[in-house]
């Protein structure tokens, strides 16, 4: 039997889906095979906009049309990734919630969601001044750069987060 | 299946790659590989970006084939623009997975789940090759307005599937009965 829970975390995992998954020989493989097939899906189509926002790919084609182009992908990947992740995380709610690596993931999607939500709503509103340069102003750059170097970070930590889960109480 | 596994493993075992794991095990480069800590995840991480920027492009041209993005532009313009990245990024897959293998020789090469990859990691090589070449041609022929042969399609659909099975074998051969 498990022990009585003690915080909320630990009542999360000892739930009967975090049990399930937690048990069972092929559920967390299999939602995890699913995580990192939306999470390179969502960093490969990411990547094609970004490079077009640095200007150094796909120049010759407008911006919106590169987004027009991804974006539908990398949120259908994204809403994927996002539930299988939850998925995971039901399954050791505890150990996750007290490794620094995990905290800082979520912490970095926080400020990559920020970014994104500033360039959407702040930066695009000139758009049409930079649609089709070949080379966007330096907003429209640094919010690439960001978003490049946020997410690979992101990978590092949900990585590191594997190696760790069983160092920390 | 997990039986079928388990026994072509078992059959690895019987061949010369447990030996030859265990003098991987020996070499300088493995003994690097697990000496520091962060070696491992950090080949790891390189390796799951290289697959985003290579899957990344390859599932561009395949919905431009299919028609379902980038039909703005012509077959050609996007076969300049994805095709050199699915090869670029797949070196470093190559590059930072002998790493990983050097690092766990055991644990990847006596695992038939590791054989099944490169097995499909072959043939999408090998059907990508052709499919490039196709794409390129349909698309010098036809222009903007080119349209893919259904063949053509179910080549982009069936590339797309492969890498997933590849990485699906990638993340179970650290699950899978050895």
């Amino acid at each position: 039997m498990y022990p009585q829970p003690t915080n909320i975390w630990e009542s999360i995992e000892y739930s009967s889906l975090g049990i399930s998954i937690a048990e069972s020989l092929w559920a967390f493989p299999t939602i995890e095979t699913l995580h990192v097939i939306a999470l390179v899906t969502v960093l490969g189509t990411l990547l094609v906009m970004d490079l077009r926002m640095l200007g150094l790919a796909s120049t010759a084609v407008p911006i919106r049309k590169v987004s027009d182009d991804t974006l539908k992908w990398t949120w259908m990947a994204f809403v994927l990734a996002a539930i299988t992740g939850t998925l995971l995380w039901i399954s050791k709610a505890h150990s996750y919630m007290i490794n620094p690596y995990f905290l800082t993931k979520m912490g970095l999607m926080v400020v990559a969601g920020l970014n994104m939500m500033f360039f959407h709503f702040v930066t695009y509103k000139t758009v049409d001044q930079w649609d089709a340069a070949a080379s966007p102003p330096m907003a429209v750059k640094l919010s690439a750069a960001l978003s490049l170097v946020l997410w690979i970070v992101i990978v590092f930590c949900g990585r590191a987060i594997g190696f760790t889960l069983g160092i920390y109480y | 299946m997990f039986d079928l596994l388990f026994n072509l493993t078992d059959w690895l075992r019987s061949t010369f790659l447990l030996d030859f794991s265990f003098w991987i095990t020996e070499t300088p480069l493995s003994l690097f590989m697990v000496e520091n800590f962060w070696n491992v995840p950090l080949a790891q991480v390189f390796h799951i970006l290289a697959i985003s920027a290579a899957f990344g492009a390859t599932l561009m041209l395949s919905l431009r084939v299919l028609g379902k993005a980038g039909t703005h532009q012509t077959l050609v313009a996007s076969a300049d623009r994805y095709i050199r990245w699915t090869w670029w990024g797949l070196l470093v897959i190559v590059l930072s997975g002998v790493l990983m293998i050097t690092a766990e020789p055991i644990r990847n090469m006596v695992n038939a789940v590791f054989w099944i990859k490169m097995i499909l990691l072959l043939v999408v090589v090998a059907l990508s090759l052709g499919f490039q070449k196709k794409v390129r041609a349909a698309g010098l022929v036809g222009g903007i307005e080119a349209r893919a042969s259904g063949g053509l399609k179910t080549s982009a659909l069936l590339i797309v599937v492969l890498w997933a099975l590849i990485m699906l074998c990638g993340r179970w051969i650290a699950y899978v009965p050895v």
